[in-house]
């Protein structure tokens, strides 16, 4: 029999529709469960994307790919590999372990619904490969993550984290919830297909694995360009479905994009921002986070607005303003709050705050002087009084992101307080306040952090908060990274210094 | 009575949960805040307390001030 060409027969493997006879196309695509604004099938009939593969060229090529990040488990992925590591670079890998393995699951869910409800059959069979691409992307972190938990218990929070209360965990499920679970396939698509893979994971796939090159973490590096040859296929999703929603409800993609743009921002300045500018090394550090985003997101996603005809966020200005500041404020933050976290932080000594000076020259000096301050409590305490510089009042957080309150800048904290239906919220910025009062019944009932401590289902004490209920024990506590026993530090008191 | 406010120091890079009685003076807001503060910004002797961009007496009471809770007050402490 002879063998049809592979053009002949593809559409029939990946894009068969047919019309329904015994019920109506909306009750097979409910809009509640397919998205609005509900269409005939005939407005996504041309849906397509470029990669068009087939069932089984998908499971042979993941095979290979699964087959070489085996191959480089196997040479370069024991304990004793991650052992020769920078101390603060392992610290950055706890954190991007942690947020990364729960948040690829629940886009997986997400991609399952879009492999069912998505609008057309192209759409549903890409979906589907996206759906196993997140599955994959779950299990090679827990999987490479899982060998170090014996050698440092602060690994096994690449599981735990999405378990647990922890303040952080709390505001990625608020994310990723929202952005996965709780959206229909059409929002799925613009959050995570459009904004969050095309938009922002060049920040891992481009300028983390480029830094884990220089720093030698193999194992990372591979992990993350093996992803990116998932994500560069099931991203592809995204741009079909806004295209085609931007010819019928123009105002509801622009909002999808000026949402989802500013959620994603947020997470990934402080997961990468905290990764380039404070836990690398600061000779293995080719760009800042700002010069990353700047080439990397800002330019590029600009040109994607405008290559579908949309216009850049309402607060464009606002975010170019805080990739400049924003993730410094978190993480100065952040590390006098170490010890409600699972990892542990780097304290930036003369030559960090210089490169950072010389990196952030509008902003770095608001900030400097908390480093001043944080510094001078270490040369009084002296190393090992981790408590010295730990903030004992409970920090607040954003009713929307769930994140603290760490916009704006120090001189002015770009919080506010809002009023609905008689409860106050506080947002920790007007695009946070935005996205709220746009949706206000989809996120009025979520109790925060501090809700929950004052209806007294927290605890009030940050210190039982942390144990009990934040899940951070003593064992896994963040604390600094060399507890204060920095060299330059050494110069200035008469301590043991490293190793002391 | 307890009121829980949003506290911002000036020079601080985050909000603080600060819990004051209704029948303190606003000036305890500003010397809590400072201390609460403290691992970041050192704190100053004379600080300020605005809410709503109105600067607070800090004789006055909690309540009196037209503090609730939830409220975010801001400190800004004098220079030199």
């Amino acid at each position: 029999m002879p063998k049809l060409n592979r053009e002949d027969w593809i559409d029939l493997a990946r894009k068969l529709d047919w019309d329904y006879s015994h019920v109506r196309e909306e009750e097979v695509f409910p809009e509640l469960l397919s998205g609005r604004p509900w269409l005939p099938h005939a407005e996504w009939q041309h849906w397509d994307e470029p990669y068009r593969t087939s069932y089984a060229e998908y499971v042979d090529t993941q095979a290979d790919k699964d087959a070489i990040v085996q191959g480089v488990r196997e040479a370069v992925g024991r304990v004793e590999d991650f052992a020769k590591l920078d101390r603060s670079w392992l610290n950055g890998l706890k954190l991007h372990a942690a947020t990364m393995a729960f948040t690829e699951f629940t886009a997986g869910i997400g991609d399952i619904r879009g492999a069912r409800f998505g609008r057309d059959s192209a759409w549903r069979t890409m979906a589907l490969f996206g759906a196993l691409d997140e599955f994959r992307h779950t299990q090679i972190p827990l999987l490479l993550m899982h060998e170090l938990v014996r050698w440092d218990p602060q690994f096994d929070w690449t599981h735990r984290l999405f378990h647990t209360n922890n303040w952080m965990g709390i505001a990625l499920r608020h994310l990723v919830d929202e952005m996965c679970v709780g959206t229909d396939p059409l929002e799925f698509a613009i959050a995570t297909n459009l904004v969050l893979e095309t938009g922002f994971t060049n920040l891992q796939f481009i300028g983390l694995s480029a830094i884990a090159h220089d720093v030698g973490d193999r194992m990372f590096e591979k992990m993350v360009t093996s992803i990116q040859t998932d994500e560069a296929r099931h991203a592809q999703i995204g741009h079909p479905v806004i295209a085609t929603l931007i010819r019928h409800d123009p105002e509801r993609a622009q909002y999808l994009v000026d949402k989802w743009f500013w959620r994603s921002w947020i997470v990934f300045a402080v997961v990468t921002g905290f990764s380039m500018d404070y836990l690398t090394p600061l000779a293995d550090r080719p760009l800042s986070f700002k010069e990353f985003m700047e080439e990397w997101i800002s330019d590029q996603f600009e040109k994607t607005l405008a290559a579908f005809g949309l216009k850049r966020p309402w607060y464009w200005d606002i975010f170019i303003n805080a990739v400049d500041i924003y993730h410094h404020m978190v993480y100065a933050s952040a590390y006098t709050y170490r010890a409600t976290l699972w990892f542990d932080f780097a304290l930036p000594g003369p030559e960090e705050r210089a490169w950072l000076r010389q990196k952030y020259p509008h902003t770095w000096d608001l900030i400097d002087p908390v480093w001043e301050r944080i510094t001078e409590r270490w040369r009084t305490s002296g190393p090992g009084i981790e408590w010295s510089t730990q903030g004992a009042t409970m920090p607040a957080f954003c009713n929307l992101c769930q994140i603290i309150l760490s916009n704006g800048t120090p001189r002015s904290n770009a919080a506010r307080v809002v009023e609905h239906k008689g409860r106050k919220y506080i947002f920790c910025s007007e695009p946070c306040a935005w996205i709220f009062s746009r949706e206000p019944d989809r996120y009025a009932h979520h109790k925060g952090v501090v809700d929950r401590m004052l209806a007294g289902e927290a605890p009030a004490n940050i210190v039982e908060l942390t144990r009990t209920y934040f899940d951070v024990t003593p064992e896994v506590r963040g604390e600094d990274m060399l507890r204060g026993r920095y060299p330059w530090l050494r110069a200035h008191r008469s301590d043991p210094g490293l190793g002391g | 009575m307890l009121v829980p406010l949003y506290g911002f120091l000036a020079g601080d890079t985050l909000g603080l949960l600060v819990q004051v009685h209704d029948d303190d003076p606003v000036h305890a807001i500003a010397e809590q805040i400072q201390l609460a503060a403290c691992v970041r910004v050192a704190p100053r002797a004379q600080a300020h307390v605005y809410f709503r961009g109105q600067r607070l007496d800090p004789q006055l009471t909690v309540s009196k001030a037209g503090l609730a809770p939830m409220d975010r007050v801001d400190v800004v402490p004098e220079e030199g």
